[in-house]
């Protein structure tokens, strides 16, 4: 469905202080007979110039804040620094029909992307609408044609006479008009800012002098803290614990627990968009007491006994590995994600490669600890939330404190980090199970570092085979086989390019690993940050296999796929990187690609192209020099942004490849904090260049946030293994042998 | 028991246990909640603050050990968020989700009053803060902004 299709009514109010406000009016309230739509502002401006602007997507790092005014301004034309965001508000969204989801599947999307052109379309429209309403004040004021003013700077201007009037000079009188024709917006072609290097983000002044408020920073009159302690063997049950031992220490207000088993939920139909199974509760026991330190001291002090349940008989990671290993060679339980030609004889060409690949539990780890704040009374429950998607967070405080969603008041936060962990809303759930055993006050819940890191939702282990038939005269893989297994499977395997065509005997199959405990959850780029190293490696060991250069051998497997980009990417990145140059032994390049977001086509998404040089001394001692990124996500609506989401994606990736496993003992996840799960920092990151020659100028502004991360730990070990011979097919490197003397 | 501490030049008294760390003192006690919780390990330097101008991680440090010492926060860097480092951080656009970045900053002023024109390895070892998000790049390159640097080769 096009977003011209659908009519916008868009109305405007006076507001309090002299300003105007303006929204979309919800379809189903302006069908209303007669009635008098409620308005929910989208934007307002004050008599001081000063821009409003509500915006629905959060704000956790990723810029959708920024790029979501960014859209809004490129029509409103008003001063950038006059601009103000805040968060659409969840409860406002539900009680007044969808006002901020009202273009549909753009805007409703309460989460983090900001680019779909969709969601830009109509967040122009709210700006050009007010710029309509602003412009015909202006000429009546003047008595002037409305076509001779203009409007630029958040100043209007009728040039034949010289006369100008600021935007908050006529706001109010803007607000009183009738409806106003929506202006057509302008197309891409004819923007002036979007698609720019500007802006930066808007909350960067408060980020600096540390006045913006995360979810760790919400301070509520009355409020209280509480610690939580989690079944350490995920699935486990409390079995007991003695209130009595910390009730008399120092600001203990009250022990209470969390019991998955209870009856919850609210009878009625949720539109959360990830619905309710994700979001289970963990069997816990919190303390509240009137500060934090109180509450954690006494936690620790709290005598506790946990039924561990079935998870406890996995002594080792190990275990866990081999069993998901051993999966791998039962294909009756296997379901099928991608099949094409015939793999039959697959083990009968004369030339075969077959593999087997595993990447383990990866912990999103973002800075902020997990962290709620709610107040649950007789009527109502009231919550401030750092979400990745404050739709879903409202919907999982109703189902969770009973509540029907209008009695639910949602106030999102920023945001300091999310990675995926805080987009199912567990952790809302958790915080609102707590808070409802302590009514009357609000309850700030504040997850440990190593509370979080242990009763984690993790990146899932993966086991893979991969078998390839190679052609005897070009090398290329003929035919593939591509078996997996997972608890938890968030499919890219199949969505690769390899396997959508440029293959042409393919097989990719699943198995899910059900009696595994450990529980899983989405991750910066899920499902495709394991499959992208997997099979960049292997087709890396097809190419070795075969003689062939790893780039020419990509650029000939791709020769038929349909998104030109790919084959853009590879050679920029190889051009930039030097690629082909003469190393010395120990220093090597490797080379990877991977693409985010096909979604089952060619022609979208964002594909990275990475090639690593790297160094690794006689001894093993690994040093990442360099990562030369080329991408291709067709444009791009903020370059400096895209290049700071590269950065950082690319380092994110780097450290998944290089440090981060999470494992298990006797059931119990071992890691709990930086020092044993261990992140990359400054003296670390190695040199960086991002570079813009892999867009191809496709007609889409893809995602930039996930695709970076896949790349690089592939591109690491290709180049590990063209610097020493050896080949790594899991993660992470640092834990193993890379010595070659 | 009041502890009795000097936090921006201010003088404050406060009623907490004295081993209560001093980020929690400063987060819930006194509301300055610019100072970060990261880890409570002293890993991620999130809950940077200078003690006497040294950058120091508050997360496990006990708020009875710096009575009687300069206590500076991000609150209390600047008077108007202007410190060179805060312009050259918003000028290079390094935050992402933002939450490191004022440890990130502590850290760095320390550093740059120890030395004024820090090289590339001056910084690497003076700021070992983490940032998820992997804003280094320009982490590095706005401390050398704010040194009144170019970028370096």
């Amino acid at each position: 469905m096009s977003a011209d299709r659908r009519q916008f009514l868009i109305g405007a109010v006076a507001t309090a202080a002299g300003g105007m406000a303006l929204g979309f009016l919800p379809e189903s309230a302006a069908a209303a007979d007669g009635a008098a739509p409620e308005l929910t502002p989208w934007l307002i401006i004050e008599p001081d110039d000063t821009v409003i602007l509500r915006l629905p997507a959060p704000e956790f790092g990723n810029g959708a804040m920024t790029q979501q005014a960014a859209a809004i301004v490129e029509e409103l034309a008003c001063d950038w620094s006059k601009v103000r965001p805040e968060f659409a508000s969840a409860t406002r969204d539900y009680t007044a029909f969808s006002v901020y989801s009202v273009v549909p599947q753009a805007a409703a999307f309460f989460g983090g992307r900001s680019t779909f052109l969709m969601r830009v379309m109509g967040l122009q429209k709210v700006g050009a609408t007010a710029r309509q309403r602003l412009v015909t004040a202006a000429a009546a004021e003047w008595g002037v044609p409305v076509v001779e003013v203009t409007a630029a700077n958040s100043v209007l201007t009728h040039a034949p006479s010289g006369r100008t009037l600021r935007y908050g000079e006529v706001a109010a009188k803007a607000a009183a008009l009738g409806p106003v024709a929506v202006p057509a917006i302008k197309p891409p072609s004819a923007w002036t800012q979007l698609g720019k290097t500007a802006p930066g983000k808007l909350n960067n002044p408060q980020i600096v002098d540390g006045s913006l408020t995360y979810g760790m920073d919400v301070r509520v009159p009355g409020m209280v803290y509480a610690a939580l302690l989690q079944s350490p063997v995920h699935g486990g049950r409390l079995k007991r614990y003695d209130a009595a031992k910390v009730k008399a220490m120092p600001g203990v207000l009250a022990v209470v627990t969390v019991d998955p088993d209870e009856a919850r939920g609210v009878a009625m139909m949720s539109n959360a968009p990830y619905g309710y199974a994700l979001t289970a509760p963990r069997a816990a026991v919190a303390v509240i007491a009137e500060h934090f330190w109180q509450a954690k001291t006494a936690m620790e002090a709290l005598p506790v006994e946990w039924e561990d349940g079935h998870g406890a008989r996995w002594a080792s990671t190990q275990q866990l590995y081999d069993a998901a290993v051993a999966a791998l060679d039962h294909d009756q339980d296997a379901r099928v994600e991608r099949a094409a030609g015939d793999v039959a004889d697959i083990h009968k060409a004369a030339k075969v490669v077959e593999q087997t690949y595993l990447t383990p539990w990866c912990d999103q780890a973002p800075l902020e600890p997990l962290n709620g704040t709610a107040l649950v009374t007789a009527d109502k429950v009231e919550v401030w939330h750092p979400a990745q998607n404050s739709q879903q967070a409202f919907w999982v405080a109703s189902d969770e404190s009973g509540m029907p969603p209008e009695r639910v008041v949602f106030h999102q936060t920023y945001v300091g980090g999310a990675f995926g962990r805080r987009l199912e809303s567990d952790d809302v759930r958790m915080v609102v199970a707590i808070a409802k055993r302590f009514p009357g006050r609000p309850v700030h819940v504040i997850w440990t570092r190593e509370e979080m890191m242990r009763q984690g939702k993790y990146r899932p282990m993966v086991a893979a085979k991969l078998t390839a038939a190679l052609d005897e005269k070009t090398g290329l893989p003929s035919a593939v086989v591509a078996r997996q297994a997972a608890r938890g499977h968030y499919p890219r395997f199949a969505d690769t390019a390899y396997f959508m065509g440029p293959i042409p005997n393919v097989r990719v199959d699943a198995r899910e690993l059900a009696n595994v405990h450990v529980t899983p959850g989405p991750y910066r780029g899920p499902g495709y940050n394991s499959y992208g190293f997997i099979q960049e490696t292997f087709i890396d060991e097809c190419a070795h296999a075969a003689g062939a250069d790893p780039l020419d051998y990509r650029l000939r497997l791709l020769a038929t796929w349909p998104n030109a980009g790919w084959a853009k990417a590879l050679k920029e990145a190889a051009t930039q990187a030097g690629w082909g140059k003469k190393l010395p032994k120990g220093v090597g390049q490797g080379l990877a690609i991977c693409g985010w977001g096909l979604n089952g086509t060619a022609k979208a998404g964002t594909c990275v192209a990475v090639v690593a040089t790297v160094e690794v001394t006689p001894k093993g001692a690994l040093t990442v020099r360099q990562l030369d990124a080329a991408f291709d996500c067709g444009r791009v609506m903020n370059h400096d942004a895209v290049a700071n989401l590269m950065e950082g994606g690319l380092i994110f990736g780097l450290n998944m490849a290089l440090n981060e496993e999470m494992t298990v003992k006797d059931g119990r996840m071992v890691e709990g904090n930086f020092d044993t799960y261990p992140v990359l920092r400054m003296a670390q990151a190695p040199k960086i260049n991002v570079h813009f020659g892999g867009l191809s100028g496709a007609d889409r502004y893809a995602e930039m946030g996930e695709p970076p991360v896949a790349p690089v730990g592939p591109a690491v070990g290709n180049a590990i293994f063209r610097a020493t011979g050896k080949r790594l097919r899991r993660t992470p490197f640092l834990k193993q042998d890379l010595s070659w003397a | 028991m009041g502890l009795k501490l000097r936090i921006n030049g201010q003088a404050h008294e406060v009623e907490a246990d004295p081993a209560t760390p001093l980020l929690w003192v400063l987060r819930d006690h006194l509301g300055m909640t610019g100072t970060k919780f990261g880890c409570g390990a002293a890993q991620c330097g999130a809950c940077t603050v200078h003690v006497d101008g040294v950058a120091t991680r508050s997360c496990l440090l006990p708020a009875q050990a710096v009575q009687g010492m300069e206590i500076t926060t991000i609150e209390g860097l600047s008077p108007d968020g202007r410190h060179p480092l805060q312009t050259a951080w918003v000028e290079l656009n390094v935050p992402q989700c933002g939450y490191c970045q004022a440890g990130m900053i502590m850290a760095a002023a320390a550093l740059l009053k120890a030395k004024p024109k820090p090289t590339d390895a001056d910084i690497s070892a003076g700021v070992d803060n983490l940032c998820r998000c992997g804003t280094y790049p320009r982490i590095r390159a706005a401390i050398h902004r704010a040194a009144g640097q170019a970028k370096p080769a």
